[in-house]
């Protein structure tokens, strides 16, 4: 039988070329059209230091990283000793490292058992003796080509590509170090079994999170961009600037958060889409104006890539613990929309949803994601970027007579003006207000447009009853998680249920307004539910029984971030609950 | 045939005005602002609908309510980050940013500055009058060192800063001194500083009758004259010359000088971006995400 999928982990030092190596292996994949999800750690050191990619390639689909990798490959031993716990070899994995590193390890330290394959390669030299002796990378793209038949004459290309680029010599020194690689990768014992076996299909976008959620606010019109750099959400601001002004659009990187939000605002207030992206410590400094942006009824889209927490945290780690500062930091009541991203295509559809969102209602709307999906590529099908696009309604000329800014109407949303627009100029603010916009802090004034205000969200609750559902439509075991743990969740789901075991799956995208009605529809199809989630505090199960009641028996699986969630993790959680045979108690 | 040409808008100064009534004490300083703006306005014969007033939080800060343009009373600190959205993503509307002296200097003092160095398309009037006037009566950043207010019992231990000074220093390119107190003149330094094309900086001495009495406004007539004649408003060492005064006030235009505006520069970044194709569209930066070898 053919394997389903093939994860190959690359370890070593700055300067080995790990993430080049990752970066080739995961373009020739997505241009033969396999499935790829690739990760990159690094140590904290600015340049240099320890460096790690996962490649996970599969002909079908796949949802997470792959947890024990199939193959590992180490330049440095010492290096892979700073990655403990983050990646971790199967027992039955190839293991290929330096000959000449002069740390040891055995197949013992790593729990490689009499299936797997120590093997230790002259990197270095084969380098060397190719006249490139910063290649080990190449030369192990060569290894792997010719032990897994890999396509060789796609990574040739690629190699061709990304070494050529600038110089055709040190191209050819590169496709050098690639046939050493290949020659030495025939002398060691063939092992086809373990190669994937596809036909190449059409290429696929070999795209990251961020990237995403960049193209997502372009396509929803976003011409307007203000950000502030901060791990792992720069890339947003980055691709923002290197494209809006080719769509005739500016960005500014402005001198902190409160000042990126400030802009977003105020450009938007002016009528432009706009955007802006942060992570959980730029967040908190965004929160008084998300106040002035619910109180204003002024749009205004923020991404969260989340990582660990609190405080400077864990940077380049992910976390799931900025829901509750999402769905509540500030003071007031202050209506918003929060919806979670769950991988790297839904960056893109979430973030398009979030302007169609805070556009038609005047509200804010915060993403949610993380470093785990922020910072992965992973292969998209360019078909499936489309999303319909929703635009910010324009006053009639009846809704301009005696115009109000604030009407109260049914849905609580009102016409909104911008500047160019005759008929419609007013004057808002942060203090409450009346209907147009005039200071008002009388106790009735208030409370008829708090109302206004949170009225807002029952259509937005209505019409976007946003979650997934995986699984049989009866289920033993009900899981609930949200955003990034979904990959995770759902590849353990399908795993049980090739084992025959009944195990559904909900996980929300609309996170606040919660989908309540679906959820309850979930948790009476199931017998007992399991929420899973990366975050010390299990704030999403308390942020579930704030909005809806959950049995006395639920499961809660929590941890805190710096390790993405694994199918592993998942697939013992499910085991013991089927072992412990609580699916016959009856129903919660 | 050819048709008459439409007769053009004429705005007078009370066009510019809202049927809202300032929450200021009588006799604040800010009244003179407000109606020097009236009239600067219809001098430049500004398009309400294609002007926008945005402040921050203060006594000062509620002028845009007063004012017959979109306007947008925002949160503390913050008028310049607003207006910079307005002002980047709309250069065809004019932008006035306006505040005070603790609103712009102690908690906006960051934005104050990267404004200032940006050369934001924004004019800046600050309404100075040494104290919190909202909260009703705390020390200010422009509070004089010694002063008892209601946060000094026993005198402002620190000292203060000069507004026109950080401006300059910040990268500010037109930077003026006025006092409410002289209508005619705070009008003619609004106009210079609406026509300016970058950040223009307009410190105005608005004395606060409740909090720090008849005095400051005593004092500040008494001392306020005109910048000599022949005052080099290219100059920064010229301009730092009439800074951190003690015992007169000089008004007129400090500094004024030329230099590309933040939407001149980010005009060039689209310019340069483009080399002369047409906008891009989505689908085509899509297509860069495909493995092309």
């Amino acid at each position: 039988m053919s394997r389903r999928d093939l994860t190959i982990a690359m370890v070593g030092a700055g300067g080995d070329g790990i993430v080049t190596m990752g970066d080739i292996l995961s373009q020739a994949g997505a241009r033969n059209g396999l499935n790829v999800i690739k990760t990159e750690a690094y140590g904290p050191q600015i340049r240099g230091g320890e460096s790690s990619c996962v490649v996970r390639l599969s002909p079908s689909a796949i949802y997470e990283q792959g947890d024990a990798v199939d193959v590992l490959v180490v330049f440095s031993w010492a290096d892979f000793g700073r990655f403990k716990g983050e990646v971790q070899p199967a027992p039955n994995a190839v293991v290929l490292f330096d000959e000449a590193d002069p740390v040891a390890r055995t197949r013992e330290d790593l729990g490689i058992g009499a299936d797997g394959h120590w093997l230790a390669v002259p990197f270095s030299k084969l380098a060397g003796d190719a006249g490139a002796k910063g290649s080990k990378n190449v030369v192990g793209l060569g290894v792997l080509t010719a032990l897994f038949g890999l396509a060789e004459e796609t990574i040739r290309r690629a190699v061709v590509k990304r070494f050529g680029r600038k110089k055709a010599a040190v191209g050819e020194l590169a496709l050098k170090a690639y046939e050493a690689g290949l020659v030495h990768g025939g002398t060691l014992p063939p092992m086809p079994e373990r190669g994937l076996t596809f036909t190449p299909g059409p290429a696929k976008l070999l795209m990251s999170g961020n990237e995403a959620s960049a193209l997502g606010a372009l396509h929803a019109g976003c011409r307007f961009f203000a950000g502030y750099p901060i791990t792992p959400s720069t890339e947003i601001l980055q691709f923002a600037e290197e494209w809006l002004p080719k769509m005739g659009g500016s960005v500014v990187q402005t001198e902190d958060e409160l000042a990126a939000i400030g802009a977003v605002v105020g450009a938007s207030f002016a009528g432009v889409k706009s955007m802006t992206a942060t992570s959980g410590p730029g967040l908190s400094l965004m929160t008084e104006m998300l106040g002035l942006a619910s109180m204003a009824e002024v749009p205004c889209v923020v991404v969260d890539v989340q990582r660990g927490g609190p405080s400077t945290g864990l940077p380049t780690k992910s976390e799931q613990s900025d829901l509750w500062q999402a769905v509540f930091a500030g003071h007031g009541d202050a209506p918003r929309v929060v919806i979670a991203a769950s991988d790297v295509e839904d960056c893109f559809h979430t973030t398009v949803e979030a302007f169609n969102i805070a556009e038609e209602f005047q509200v804010p709307v915060i993403v949610l994601t993380d470093q785990s999906i922020g910072q992965r590529r992973e292969t998209l099908d360019p078909t499936r970027l489309v999303h319909d696009v929703v635009d910010r309604a324009v006053p009639t000329a009846e809704e301009l007579v005696e115009y109000k800014r604030y009407r109260d109407t049914p849905d609580g949303y009102s016409p909104m003006s911008v500047p160019g627009l005759k008929g419609g100029i007013y004057q808002t603010n942060g203090l409450e207000h009346d209907e147009f916009g005039r200071p008002a802090s009388m106790a009735h004034v208030h409370e008829t447009m708090n109302a206004k205000r949170y009225r807002k969200l029952k259509p937005i609750r209505d019409r976007y009853q946003r979650a997934r559902r995986y699984g049989p439509a009866k289920a033993d075991l009900g899981i609930v998680c949200w955003g990034s743990s979904k990959g995770a969740v759902k590849e353990a789901v399908l795993m049980a249920e090739e084992r025959g075991e009944k195990v559904a799956a909900f996980i929300p995208q609309m996170i606040f307004p919660f989908p309540v009605k679906a959820f309850e529809e979930f948790r009476a199809s199931v017998r007992q539910l399991l929420v899973i989630e990366i975050s010390y505090a299990a704030q999403f199960y308390k942020y579930l029984r704030t909005f809806t009641t959950l049995p006395d028996n639920t499961i809660i699986f929590k941890r805190s971030g710096g390790k993405n969630l694994t199918i592993s993790e998942v697939d013992d959680q499910i085991r013991r609950f089927f072992a412990s045979g609580s699916q016959q108690k009856g129903a919660a | 045939m050819s048709a008459a040409p439409p007769a053009l808008p004429v705005f007078v100064p009370g066009d510019y005005k809202t049927d809202l009534k300032p929450v200021w004490c009588p006799g604040c300083g800010d009244f003179g602002v407000l109606t020097a703006l009236y009239r600067a306005m219809a001098e430049l014969q500004l398009t309400p609908e294609l002007t926008a007033v945005v402040s921050g939080i203060g006594c000062s800060s509620r002028l845009p309510g007063y004012v017959e343009t979109y306007g947008f009373n925002t949160v503390h600190g913050r008028a310049l980050p607003l207006a910079t959205g307005v002002a980047v993503s709309r250069p065809d509307v004019k932008v006035i940013a306006v505040g005070g002296d603790g609103d712009g200097l102690a908690i906006g003092g960051n934005h104050f500055m990267h404004s200032a160095r940006r050369n934001l398309d924004v004019t800046y009037i600050l309404m100075d009058n040494e104290i919190y006037g909202l909260t009703k009566g705390q020390v200010a950043p422009t509070t004089p060192t010694g002063d008892k207010t209601k946060t000094t019992h026993y005198g402002n231990p620190e000292p203060a800063v000069d507004p026109c000074e950080l401006a300059i220093s910040f990268g500010a390119t037109w930077v003026g001194r006025a006092f409410s107190g002289d209508l005619k003149g705070t009008v003619e330094l609004i106009v210079k500083a609406l026509r300016h094309r970058g950040f223009a900086f307009l410190n105005v001495m608005s004395p606060c009758v409740t909090w720090r009495g008849d005095d400051q406004f005593k004092s500040l007539k008494a001392k306020a004259r005109p910048l000599p004649a022949g005052h080099d408003v290219t100059s920064r060492f010229e301009a730092f010359k009439f800074t951190r005064e003690t015992d007169v006030l000089s008004t007129g235009v400090l500094y004024d000088v030329k230099s590309p505006s933040l939407n001149d520069r980010l005009d060039t970044i689209k310019v340069t971006a483009r080399a002369g194709a047409p906008l891009v569209t989505v689908p085509e930066i899509v297509k860069t995400f495909l493995p092309s070898f």
